[in-house]
């Protein structure tokens, strides 16, 4: 018994390992040729560094990640406000209270999980240069939160209504204000659902590509997936500097991946929205 | 529940209404106008142009490419990422692997959260045909005759794109199948062992069947996202190349946007990813609708 | 108490609304401020400039620029933003057809910056060259024509470039081979490169698309007679029915199978290095890019022109490369300055500098000279000023759908998946479509 189970692990187990190699070997390569210089990450593909370049880091982040990393911290941090904020107005609106349109609001809500951005390039592009926001950072906040909104929401409604109507009508009785209920009572209350609503925003807000190549020109604005396009032109053949910025672009979710693990997955397989 | 008659809910809903109706739903409605005119944002003049968008979607040859190659998306990611990451999500939630499978998880993971832009850049590296990493192994465990240009050739490029893509998402698929898997009542496995029912029964008839919602959400997620793939191609082989020959629907709609400069044509290619993902999206959203009922 | 909550949440209501409308009210002026560089504002000037050359040498050359303009007119500040080639392109022809065109702008010329003077947004710069006729007569006086619409000049060209054949010397001398005039002379060439163990004996990194549109665009010159190319290549009258047009593609077919197998999957600069580096024989590139090879001091090199066809009707002596240039907007609130700027930018001394950090050549007359510039330049400089006749970039000189339709073609058949029957009448449908929508 004990034997066929070992064979039976040994199946199971060199496939894994085998897809772990695979996962896991480019990213380390990726971190280790960034310490490398040009003619090491070809010449010694397969070595550490001989000499760890730190430097790379520093030109990476002073030629420009540095720039776009603020850039993307901007509007990453603005679309999760504007999505907290609207989005748990609106589920608010829609989850305590009865009123003639509820039904149909919510679904129009809904409906704008079912449209990717980039059927809407075009002409979001045209109406962006109308409202002179282009290659601004609003060019790429405001289609963030616009698009960020109907899952935000269903998650916060289906949260708030489980919020027990006893705890609203207490609060009502102590003389406290709808705003007020909302305020300190519901959004407090959610602070899960609000935590999976912000991983799951910044997840999109970090790696969005599309807009971030379109809407904005200037360097000035560029977040990190488009500037790192940039960034590559301009580097030429500074492999290894480019590979350091690679790295630095990746940092900040891979830690907030690490600390929050729990309300990444819940994120992930509450909304199942992939980027 | 208020049911007073007041404006404060309206107010509550408002921003939201708003900014969707601004951001989605006028573009959305505004694509259906443009796939009417012939519009160039280079001379900044429009002209109307019936239906020639529609009889140019139909009639041209890339449209099928570039579709067929969301096809080959779809499949081979149903394959990998819905099929595997189940095999892997069932593998990692054995008991012997209890202890390590979190280690597991997260490495599988971790490529989910990395940024699709930073992974392509990586990859170009791996498919460098002289200094790349992945004819570079080839060489150096013998294999020399599998190296290949992999992006360059015709026959290559569109799986050595796809392949990216399966690197990235599997762990993805899998996590939400271990979710779903957690959730899998334990006597029922229990039971079955008593049974004396083997890993494999085991893994056909209690897992298999007790995630079958979520097989069907990640099939759909899975397509859905094979129809909409744009940065994959767009970075690795500069856009669909060589030729058309990995070109994608949402890379053919920029194509046409902002390098050819007719945005009358892209917007009508829109509309057509608009009813293949809204179909999708409408399938899902009626079976989750019965699928909460039973 | 209701009713103050009713207050408060219009409040937040009307705070957010405020907040969404000064945005998109406010912003480009915020955009053009910067937002706290620390400046005194009022007192400033910005002047904004684009241009298409983000990567080194050329970027710390042109921060140079600004930061001496700027220490030498206090008081202006030079507002720079610069992106790569193709995304260069579509950038600034939506920039200057949006109206939000920056004040000094780099173009390339002929009918791409025809098709930005069509806008009517960039300035007519004639008054500039009459008024100061010292100063016009510093630039190399058959590169203005690339800006000149109409009688009117609306550029400065700055850089000058030509396409052409560099070759190996010490290859070319063991194997005791001869520049070639004629295109059979060429493959013949390659053969015998070929049969001397050079698998590769052209290589061109063919990822780049525009790098099929130099070969395609050369090679259409040759091919087909002026007057069929010129119907042609007009927006609204093309239709590419010529035979000369399928003979081209199907010549590059041939050119293209010496390039390995390898091309498509790597980009020119990739393709470049194995030139410098001795593995090729053989590598069109540009004046341009000269300043590259020095790097490898022992490479020994020289150049030949674009071998002609037997059967060509284009002048054979004909040169591919145009100058690329300066354009200012008409809209522009600080025209003096962005002329000051421009004439900064092409004076002496800088193109001297830019001769001399970059390596590649400038119009400015006596700018280059055998100290600054790398081998070759100066008879560089010879050719182009004496080229019989400049055909510019091919993606300069078709609508970029018809571009796209040769260059992506062009790739394909290089990749083998495409015959030049097709591509050609891809390129055909590409026309015709323009023909359609431009009546």
């Amino acid at each position: 018994m004990a034997g066929k189970l070992s064979i039976y692990r040994l199946i199971v187990l060199l496939p894994l390992l085998v897809g772990v190699v695979l996962v896991v070997y480019p990213l380390f390569w990726m971190v280790s040729s960034s310490f490398k210089s040009y003619d090491e990450i070809f010449g010694s593909v397969w070595n550490l560094p001989s000499e760890w370049l730190f430097s790379n880091y520093v030109t990476a982040w002073t030629k420009g990640i540095g720039n776009y990393f603020m850039n993307s911290v901007i509007v990453t941090v603005s679309t999760i406000a504007g999505v907290v904020i609207i989005a748990s107005l609106c589920a608010y609106g829609l989850s305590r209270f009865r009123f003639r349109y509820s039904k149909t609001l919510f679904l129009f809500v809904l409906g704008g999980m079912m449209l990717d951005p980039q059927v809407c390039l075009v002409p979001l592009y045209k109406l962006l240069q109308n409202l002179n926001i282009h290659n601004t950072y609003f060019a790429l906040i405001l289609p963030y939160i616009a698009f960020r909104l109907s899952i935000a929401v269903l998650l916060i409604r289906s949260y708030f209504l489980g919020i027990p109507k006893e705890i609203e009508e207490s609060a009502t009785m102590d003389g406290c204000s709808v705003f007020r209920t909302y305020l300190s009572i519901f959004l407090p209350m959610s602070l899960p659902i609000i935590m999976t609503t912000i991983i799951l925003t910044s997840y999109y807000a970090w790696n969005e590509f599309l807009f971030s190549i379109i809407f904005i020109d200037s360097d000035k604005y560029r977040t990190i997936p488009a500037g790192l396009m940039n960034f590559k032109d301009a580097l030429s053949t500074d492999w290894g500097v480019l590979l350091a910025g690679l790295v630095i672009s990746s940092m900040p979710l891979i830690i907030l991946f690490i600390f929050m693990q729990k309300y990444f997955i819940q994120g992930m397989s509450d909304g199942s929205v992939k980027g | 529940m208020r049911t007073r008659r007041t404006i404060a809910p309206y107010l509550f809903v408002l921003p939201c209404v708003l900014m969707l109706a601004v951001f989605v739903y006028m573009p959305l409605i505004q694509n259906f106008f443009y796939s009417f005119q012939n519009i160039s944002l280079l001379s900044g003049k429009s002209s109307f142009a019936g239906f020639d968008n529609y009889k140019t979607l139909f009639s041209d040859p890339v449209v099928g490419k570039a579709l067929i190659n969301n096809v080959k998306y779809a499949v081979i990611s149903l394959i990998f990422q819905v099929g595997f990451g189940l095999v892997l999500a069932a593998i990692l939630e054995e008991e012997f692997l209890r202890k390590v499978s979190a280690v597991f998880r997260t490495i599988f993971f971790i490529p989910v959260i990395i940024s699709i832009t930073v992974i392509c850049l990586l990859f170009s590296f791996v498919y460098n045909p002289t200094d790349g990493l992945l004819n570079m192994f080839l060489q150096a465990v013998g294999l020399d005759s599998w190296a290949k240009p992999w992006l360059g050739s015709g026959t290559t490029a569109i799986y050595a794109v796809i392949a990216v893509s399966q690197w990235q998402s599997i762990g993805y698929c899998m996590m939400l199948f271990i979710v779903a898997i957690q959730k899998i009542p334990r006597d029922l496995y229990e039971a079955a062992k008593i049974d004396g029912a083997g890993k494999i029964k085991i893994f056909f008839s209690i897992t298999l069947p007790q995630v079958k919602e979520m097989i069907f959400v990640n099939s759909l997620l899975t397509i859905t996202g094979a129809f909409m793939v744009f940065n994959e191609p767009f970075i690795l082989t500069k856009g669909g190349g060589p030729g058309t020959s990995s070109i994608t629907i949402a890379v053919l709609m920029y194509q046409n946007g902002f390098v050819r400069d007719s945005m009358g044509y892209a917007a009508t290619i829109s509309l057509l990813i608009f009813a293949i993902t809204a179909v999708l999206a409408l399938i899902q959203t009626l079976s989750f609708r019965t699928g909460k009922g039973d | 108490m209701y009713r103050m909550g009713r207050k408060l949440g219009l409040l937040m209501l009307a705070g957010l609304l405020v907040v969404l409308t000064a945005c998109s009210s406010n912003n480009s002026s915020t955009a053009a401020n910067g937002n706290g560089n620390g400046e005194s504002e009022g007192k400033t000037t910005t002047l904004k400039f684009f241009h298409r050359w983000p990567n080194e040498p050329r970027n710390s050359y042109f921060n140079y620029i600004k930061e001496e303009f700027e220490k030498q007119n206090p008081g202006v500040k030079i507002e720079m933003e610069s992106v790569l080639n193709d995304n260069y392109k579509e950038k600034i022809k939506v920039l200057v057809s949006s109206g939000d065109i920056p004040d000094v702008f780099s173009s390339w010329s002929d009918s791409f910056a025809e098709s930005l003077v069509s806008s009517g947004r960039v300035e007519d710069l004639s008054s500039m060259y009459d008024s100061d006729p010292d100063w016009a007569k510093t630039l190399v006086q058959n590169q203005l024509k690339s800006f000149t619409f109409d009688d009117k000049i609306y550029g400065v060209p700055f850089t000058m470039d030509g396409k052409v054949f560099f070759y190996n010397k010490k290859i070319f001398s063991k194997l005791g081979l001869e520049k070639p005039k004629t295109w059979d002379e060429f493959i013949a060439l390659l053969d015998k490169l070929k049969a001397a163990g050079y698998d590769t004996p052209i290589i061109e990194g063919l990822q780049d698309s525009w790098a099929v549109g130099h070969y395609l665009g050369t090679m259409n010159q040759r091919m087909l007679s002026p007057e069929v190319l010129a119907t042609d290549y007009a927006v609204g009258t093309g239709q590419f029915t010529d035979p000369g047009y399928l003979q081209v593609l199907k010549y590059w077919q041939k050119l293209s199978s010496y390039m390995g197998p390898n091309a498509t999957s790597v980009n020119h600069e990739a393709t470049r290095n194995m030139f410098i580096a001795g593995e090729v024989p053989i590598h069109y590139l540009q004046f341009a890019e000269l300043g590259y090879l020095k790097d490898k001091p022992d490479l020994e090199f020289d150049y030949f022109n674009f071998p002609q066809f037997s059967e060509g009707k284009g002048n054979a002596e004909g040169l591919t490369g145009a100058p690329e240039g300066f354009m200012i907007s008409k809209e522009t609130a600080n025209k003096e300055l962005a002329e000051k700027f421009v004439k900064f930018i092409v004076s002496p001394e800088n193109a001297a500098k830019f001769q001399q950090d970059v390596g590649s050549m400038t119009t400015v007359i006596g700018a280059a000279t055998k100290e600054n510039s790398p081998p070759g330049t100066l008879e560089a400089i010879d050719v182009i000023q004496n080229a019989a006749e400049t055909t510019p970039w091919l993606d300069n000189a078709v609508d970029a759908s018809v571009a796209d339709a040769f260059m992506r073609g062009g790739q394909a058949i290089a990749a083998d998946i495409e015959t030049p029957e097709n591509v050609l009448k891809e390129v055909q449908a590409a026309a015709a479509k323009l023909k359609a929508v431009k009546k």
